[in-house]
């Protein structure tokens, strides 16, 4: 009688050797036992298709090393040849067969030198003829933004300064045709604050009763005021170059956060041997190092209303909190959310665990007895 | 910080950090020392530059937001 439990039923499950001793299995079927058999199949048939590739792939290769040796003593033989050559190439073919091997060999030799070469060509390239290294700039550090934890929120001090920067040295050339005066309310400024700073600007309203278009004071539901008309406005009064739209740019880069901050604070002196034209700026950050816009905080370019020192690298530091800000205004209320939400589908999680556990305890502790008959 | 004029902290930094990056700095000098002799207009030194000024932001960016408000 030979009793079947979760432990001896191994090697059967495998269909390899029944009954010898227990033998660990191999890698690929660590789990046939453990996740029912339906992933084990899986894995399985998944590595005995992989090694039937394998055997395919080699075969084929054989067929073609082969198909090309045909080939090159067809070729011999078309050249005109003397007769008594020929014959001798005939005479010596059956006895080649080692000799095929030996070309085999040399061909396959040949073509990872080839490859080889190609590899180091394409390589030696990059270093000398494409300057890999300001092409991509120079890659930013990272630093520790109060706002990175993964239950920290904005520093809305940070926010209101970043935003008077934004007013005073950025709004001058760079859009932010997303933000509305109203998502400020609540975030940096009060109502009143913020229906004061918008009432200061002119906008353009649709058709009056009399057809015409008209200006008035800006209201809270109005976008922030764009610095020129469209973009071919703006780039004949840049150079040629954009000043890209700033709504989402800290999404909109890699790195963005860390890479903004850097770019506005890393302005150089161009390394030996580099010259940028005329127009340009040297920025080691910038891809390619020369960026049309120069630089623009200074020290001492705002004065902060709540009296911190504008320095550069504080300026930076606000003005990049405000652009993150503008690009995910939601990160606060997401990440609350998230934190609840992880926790309830934690526990959610132990509850089905047990519960699972609980329904198959019954067919975890079966016992199947096989009897012989006589 | 206390004067008139407020000192940029990042600047203040970047000069504190430069002997942790003398090796890279000394690569940098002896680049360009080197193609100050030949003047074809491609050799440039930006390797041993961005060498330098990374090692130079790593050392700045631990301490740099602790000085700021």
């Amino acid at each position: 009688m030979y009793v079947f439990t979760m432990e001896n039923i191994g090697p059967v499950v495998w269909g390899e050797e029944k009954y010898q001793p227990f033998k660990f299995p191999p890698p690929y079927l660590w789990y046939t036992r453990h996740l029912s058999t339906c992933l084990g199949h899986k894995i399985r048939s998944g590595y005995a298709k992989l090694s039937f590739l394998s055997t395919l792939a080699r075969r084929s290769h054989h067929a073609k090393v082969e198909g090309d040796i045909k080939k090159s003593q067809l070729e011999v033989i078309d050249n005109d040849m003397k007769l008594l050559e020929l014959q001798e190439r005939m005479v010596t073919l059956p006895a080649q067969g080692q000799d095929r091997l030996g070309s085999a060999y040399t061909n396959s030799l040949r073509c990872l030198a080839l490859f080889g070469a190609g590899v180091s060509g394409l390589w030696g390239c990059s270093m000398i003829a494409c300057s890999d290294e300001a092409e991509h700039g120079l890659a930013v550090p990272n630093y520790p933004w109060p706002h990175e934890g993964i239950l920290s929120s904005y520093d809305h001090a940070s926010i209101r300064r970043g935003h008077q920067v934004y007013q005073q040295v950025c709004a001058s050339c760079h859009s932010m045709s997303l933000i509305s005066f109203r998502d400020l309310v609540g975030v940096a400024y009060t109502e009143e604050e913020t229906k004061a700073m918008a009432a200061e600007i002119e906008v353009v309203d649709g058709p009056n009763d009399e057809g015409e278009m008209f200006t008035r004071p800006g209201k809270l539901s109005d976008r922030f005021p764009q610095p020129y008309v469209n973009e071919q406005a703006a780039r004949f009064a840049n150079g040629g170059a954009y000043p890209p739209d700033l709504s989402l740019i800290t999404k909109a880069r890699h790195n963005g956060q860390n890479y903004v901050f850097g770019l506005l604070t890393g302005y150089r002196d161009p390394p030996a041997g580099v010259s940028i034209r005329e127009g340009l700026h040297y920025n080691p950050y910038f891809p390619g190092g020369a960026i049309a816009m120069p630089k623009m905080l200074i020290d001492g370019a705002v004065e902060y209303e709540d009296g911190t020192p504008a320095t550069e690298a504080q300026m930076g530091k606000d003005v990049v909190t405000f652009l993150a800000w503008a690009a995910e205004p939601e990160m606060e209320e997401r990440k609350l959310m998230g934190f609840k939400w992880i926790f309830v589908l934690s526990l959610a999680l132990l509850q089905a665990g047990y519960y699972r556990r609980l329904k198959w305890s019954i067919f975890k502790s079966r016992k199947l007895v096989l009897d012989v008959v006589n | 910080m206390a004067d008139e004029e407020p000192v940029d902290q990042k600047k203040y930094l970047e000069e504190g950090c430069k002997p942790k990056c003398v090796k890279q700095l000394r690569s940098y000098e002896a680049c360009i020392k080197r193609i100050d002799c030949d003047e074809s207009g491609h050799k440039h030194c930006t390797g041993q530059y961005f060498d330098y000024w990374s090692c130079v932001d790593k050392c700045v960016a631990q301490t740099l937001f602790s000085k700021l408000k």
